[in-house]
């Protein structure tokens, strides 16, 4: 036992323990709020299988990057980083106007950011605002930006995002649904519960507080379901670990087929309006057609 | 045979000839007016007739709907032009009789209930006394079988809910909601473990947990410990008519009723800003266990749910 | 031989008398009941043929049909809370815990044949039920047909009112369905709003605390024995005290107040009306085929934790919900209780004053115009402007509530913050009635000044004379307007073949 080697043998363990002790409580922590080397996102959830990195499948690439996460239920594929030089100068195009070169956003006098900071809020936020049309906004004053025909495709969305995402990784990443196995009932049921209260139950939307509304749901695509339960667009409440994987798909199972294609059997569906329309019907058609009839029957004097 | 001649007396009795313009159809042509109810009963026999066939095959509603009301449709208006156009056309006339009676048959009615009632009672006033007493009290007593039977009394039920101090915050599913799994903006259901699946537990215990924050939160003074980590818990019956208040805008941090648009702002422990919803959603103090479990500290410090006369 | 059975033929049509066997089987019947007279003024009763005398009929016949299709749906409803798995051919609930009453209903209209029609008929036809109850009151109520001596049926009218809007609600709270399990969350809440009694009422009304298992069965039994079974005798009533009193006819050629003009029940009213038993089945049933109501399987099971947003009652129940939805919420509390006014007024105050007012027109209009005489001819409404816009108004009134019950649809419709909807829709029930009022008098007064103003106006025939003057004559009538040519002429009792002698009235002596 030298001193050197007493020396080097201290050296050693203050290293282990202050050097790698941090490491791996860092890494450890990273991996409860979904990545490594990420700043915290809005989305954290530490529950597993619930669309973050804390999942059944984690696919990372030889530099250590998350690339794709998920289970049998949902795949969550991170945006290729080799798109994000497109996705700048398409962003620079498009969104820069507005949400500033860097993507940091002007807050609006107190309020949530009118045009709100883009950074690390994951790929699944960036692909669902422009893929459902209300990017880039007809209306940057509007209180709510309705759903239109998209004006940038698949491709640039996913660019877009890939370099929105190069500024500070997040999460969620973009889901792909696989419906095989899905629970259409399981779906109703979560539906009735998490969904009905602002959407209805027939999933045609309405108008909310302050000129908010719920948009219908007749016309969205899976994908974008999904994105839109777990991140939460707008006043949508996002669902992160109260829902697991399994039961968003099972959710976009029954709004693709249930909402989407209701099956109608008893006729015409009176635009699922409910009552109101039924009432409208009953009185106009029913009653008015049976009091022509009885015009009809009866004198005119 | 020989038929018989009865001798009677003639009389006079009212009646019309058979070509008397009141007896005749209303129609100008109802030649063409008989061909055309013909074809309307026809019509209606094919399509009656094609409901029993549509039902013996299991058709689908809209044909089964269609053959009978098709066919009871055509069945009806080719009654009513029988009636309107091909039969006698009038019009006809009665008299009204006044109904009322002559002065002394209303006398005597009067007098009947009156003076023989008057004769009966006056001589056993007690008699009639008593017996309007037993019925009196009869009548009231046999309401009591139709009303209190139905159910028990309130009593206290009103002002408690199943959450006690340690419940453990659950999903639909039964679940425990641990501190890492709401972010904030999200919203979920809870009901106190055990109870997710029972009635009760639905319509009384009924809970929304949102997060607001990631610190500790304040709604109020006086509840600095109520909302751990930003989760906040308030009860989801509504304090109108008890919906269940599950519509929350997270930016605009409102839960809004869906039956009659109330709107509760979740940061100040649920006061109503709009709408007619008179008192806040009462709010559920909660804490986080080491275990990182969303418990209850204890039940609602009020009663949930609608207003009622002995709620203070 | 044949003579014989000649003979005997002859014979048999002798003692069978000149009417046959209808007549013989009368005279069996007559000998033990003695219906002659009775019958013979059965049959000759006089019903006018007014078009607007018809709205009741619709009224009457769709409860047949509501009768008709609710004993078929009572045979396969099952009207119990008991959980049971649904296991069937809608596939997006299988597997979920559903009640009894819930999965009997849903398999009432996926697994009975005919079951989905029947549902669908049996709802429409309550639509039209009331519809045609409120039109058929307003009818009445505008020409003055409940003055002397039919008081009393306005009264049972009134009652069959709110007895068919109550039943409306029992019945479609049956299967126990999302949307129907949220309005009786609210029934419970209002019955708990009631002072002094209400959490009493509402523990015995459902059995215990919110929502038990008592209140499905409960409201069964209303709904298919007790409430009809009211119903039932009621309309009995109105229409024995119709046919006793007759009746009533607008004015017109050869029409006073001591007779009534128009067509004997036998033949010609029991195929119009019979006719139009089988139109009105006729049109429900269309009604049931091509358009869908109430698809409960959509709306999911009741579940006290769950809601839809857009959710609403009936039609029939709208006006109490577009006040709930309005008032604004003047809760009181003091002294350690609470009176809860934002529900308790909405809700049960404001319904009971407007059917008291229905209830109280009759002996209010008395003393208004101390009018105590018979009335048989009807007012034409312009002829009576105060009562024809006091009921404007207050229709107007009860129509802006029905339309605060759409106040999301409205905003989400027109882009409007919902907010704002509701503000005007509170301006808009104070000041309505008060605009409608004077509106309606105006309008009144103005048909009436002009010369045939409600009738029809007789057309003009312009001619040109050979001098290039233009003079007009009234044309002749229309071709469908000669039958009024005739003088109205007692029933026949007898038709009798037509010969020479008989005179201009018909009357002759018959040897019998």
């Amino acid at each position: 036992m030298t001193a050197t080697f007493l020396k080097r043998l201290g050296a050693l363990t203050f290293v282990a323990i202050f050097g790698f002790g941090p490491v791996v409580l860092f890494a450890a922590s990273a991996n409860a709020s979904g990545g490594t080397a990420s700043k915290q996102t809005p989305y954290q959830t530490s529950r597993s299988n619930a669309g973050t990195p804390n999942s059944d499948n984690v696919v990372k690439n030889s530099k250590g990057v998350i690339i794709s996460y998920g289970n049998g239920a949902i795949t969550y594929n991170a945006p290729s980083s080799a798109l994000a030089a497109l996705g700048k100068a398409l962003f620079l195009q498009n969104c820069a106007s507005c949400h500033g070169t860097g993507a940091n956003g002007v807050p609006a006098n107190g309020t949530n950011g009118a045009f709100p900071n883009l950074v690390g809020l994951g790929p699944a936020t960036i692909d669902f605002w422009i893929e459902s049309g209300r990017m880039p906004a007809a209306d940057p004053r509007s209180v709510q930006a309705p759903r239109r025909e998209a004006r940038l495709n698949h491709d640039q969305a996913i660019a877009i995002a890939a370099w929105v995402n190069s500024l500070s990784p997040a999460f969620p990443s973009i889901p792909t649904v696989n419906l095989k196995g899905a629970n259409v009932a399981d779906g109703a049921a979560l539906f009735a519960l998490n969904c009905a209260a602002c959407h209805t139950i027939e999933g045609d939307g309405d108008a909310l507080a302050m000129n908010t509304y719920a948009p219908s749901l007749r016309h969205i695509p899976a994908t974008q379901v999904a994105e839109a339960i777990r991140t939460g667009p707008g006043n949508m409440p996002r669902f992160t670990g109260n829902l697991s994987d399994y039961q968003v798909r099972d959710l976009v199972k029954f709004v693709t087929t249930e909402i989407q294609h209701p099956q109608n059997p008893g006729g015409f569906g009176l635009g699922g309006l409910g009552p109101v329309a039924e009432g409208f019907v009953g009185l106009a058609l029913g009653v008015g057609i049976l009091a022509l009839f009885g015009f009809w029957i009866g004198e005119r004097q | 045979m020989s038929e018989v001649h009865e001798q009677r007396t003639p009389v006079v009795l009212s009646g019309l000839s058979e070509d008397d313009p009141h007896l005749q159809p209303a129609a100008k042509n109802p030649q063409l007016v008989e061909r055309v109810i013909a074809l309307n009963f026809l019509l209606g026999i094919v399509l009656v007739a094609g409901f029993g066939a549509s039902y013996w095959v299991n058709a689908k509603s809209w044909i089964l709907g269609a053959t009978m009301g098709g066919g009871l449709l055509f069945i009806g208006v080719g009654v009513v032009a029988w009636g309107k156009y091909l039969m006698p056309k009038g019009p006809f006339v009665e008299d009204r009789h006044p109904h009322t009676s002559p002065q002394v048959d209303r006398d005597a009615f009067a007098a009947a209930i009156v003076e023989r009632g008057g004769n009966v009672i006056k001589r056993r006033k007690m008699l009639g006394g008593l017996l309007g007493g037993g019925l009196g009290i009869f009548s009231v007593v046999a309401i009591f079988p139709l009303l209190r039977s139905l159910g028990p009394l309130p009593k206290g039920t009103l002002f408690h809910t199943d959450w006690r101090s340690g419940s453990y915050a659950v999903d639909q599913t039964g679940r425990r909601i641990q501190v890492g799994d709401l972010a904030v903006g999200s919203i979920v259901t809870v009901f106190p473990e055990g109870t997710q699946d029972t009635d009760r537990g639905q319509a009384v215990d009924q809970t929304v947990l949102i997060r607001i924050s990631n610190q500790n939160f304040t709604t109020q003074k006086g509840r600095e410990t109520w909302a751990p980590l930003g989760y906040v818990a308030y009860s989801k019956m509504c304090t109108h008519l008890g919906c269940p208040v599950g519509l929350y805008e997270q930016q605009l941090q409102l839960l809004v009723c869906p039956c009659h648009q109330s709107m509760f702002n979740v940061t100040n422990g649920a006061i109503p800003q709009f709408g007619p919803a008179p008192r806040p959603l009462p709010q559920l103090p909660l804490f986080i266990d080491p275990q990182g479990y969303i418990r209850a500290q204890s039940d609602y410090h009020e009663a949930v749910g609608p207003g009622f006369w002995e709620r203070p | 031989m044949s003579s014989d059975v000649v003979s005997t033929k002859r014979m048999k049509q002798q003692s069978l008398g000149p009417y046959g066997a209808v007549g013989k089987a009368l005279g069996e019947l007559d000998d033990r009941i003695g219906v002659a007279k009775g019958g013979s003024s059965f049959l000759n009763k006089i019903f006018p043929d007014h078009w607007s005398f018809m709205l009741g009929e619709i009224a009457l016949y769709s409860f047949i049909v509501l009768l008709v299709t609710g004993v078929f749906l009572s045979l396969y409803y099952i009207p119990s809370q008991a959980i049971v798995t649904y296991h069937g051919s809608y596939l997006p609930l299988d597997g979920q815990h559903v009640t009894q009453a819930y999965a009997s209903t849903v398999d009432l209209s996926f697994a009975v044949r005919a079951g989905l029609l029947m549902r669908q008929m049996h709802h429409w036809a309550t639509n039209i039920f009331v519809g045609a109850i409120v039109i058929h009151m307003a009818r009445v109520f505008f020409t003055g047909a409940f003055r002397k001596p039919r008081e009393l049926n306005w009264t049972i009218g009134s009652a069959l009112l709110i007895l068919a809007i109550v039943n409306g609600f029992l019945g479609y709270s049956l299967p126990d369905d999302l949307v129907s399990g949220t309005g009786i969350r609210i029934a419970y809440s209002i019955l708990l709003s009631i002072p002094l009694v209400g959490s009493y009422l509402g523990f015995l009304v459902f059995g215990g605390n919110f929502p038990g298992t008592a209140v499905i069965p409960r409201f069964y039994i209303l709904h298919i024995l007790i409430v009809p079974g009211i119903i039932i005798a009621l309309v009995s009533v109105h229409m024995f005290l119709l046919y006793r009193q007759k009746h009533t006819q607008f004015p017109g050629r050869g029409r006073t107040e001591k007779n009534v003009v128009g067509s004997p029940m036998f033949p010609v009213f029991m195929a119009k009306t019979t006719g139009y038993l089988f139109i009105i089945g006729g049109v429900t049933a269309l009604l049931g085929a091509f358009a869908q109501i109430n698809p409960i399987w959509q709306f999911g099971p009741y579940d006290a934790s769950r809601i839809g947003y857009a959710v609403q009652p009936d039609w029939y129940m709208g006006f109490l919900d577009g006040a709930l939805r309005i008032w604004p919420s003047w809760s009181f509390h003091s002294f350690g209780y609470t009176i809860p006014f934002e529900v308790f007024i909405p809700a049960i105050i404001l319904p009971g004053l407007i059917f008291n007012l229905i209830f109280v027109w009759p002996a209010l209009e008395r003393r208004f115009t101390k009018d105590h005489e018979t009335h048989n001819l009807l007012d034409r409404p312009s002829y009576r402007p105060k009562r024809t816009a006091a009921g404007v108004a207050v229709l107007a009134f009860v129509s802006v509530l029905f339309l605060a019950s759409s106040t999301d649809v409205i905003a989400n419709f027109f882009h409007l913050p919902l907010s704002a909807v509701i503000w005007a829709m509170r301006i808009l029930t104070i000041v309505t009635p008060f605009v409608a009022y004077p509106l309606t008098y105006k309008i009144c007064l103005e048909l009436q000044t002009t010369k045939g103003g409600g009738k029809r106006k007789t057309p003009n025939m312009v001619s040109r004379t050979a001098e290039g003057e233009y003079v007009a004559t009234p044309a002749p009538v229309y071709v469908d307007d000669q039958h009024d040519e005739l003088a109205p002429a007692e029933v026949p009792k007898f038709i009798t073949a037509a010969t020479p002698e008989s005179d201009g009235d018909g009357v002759r002596t018959i040897d019998r």
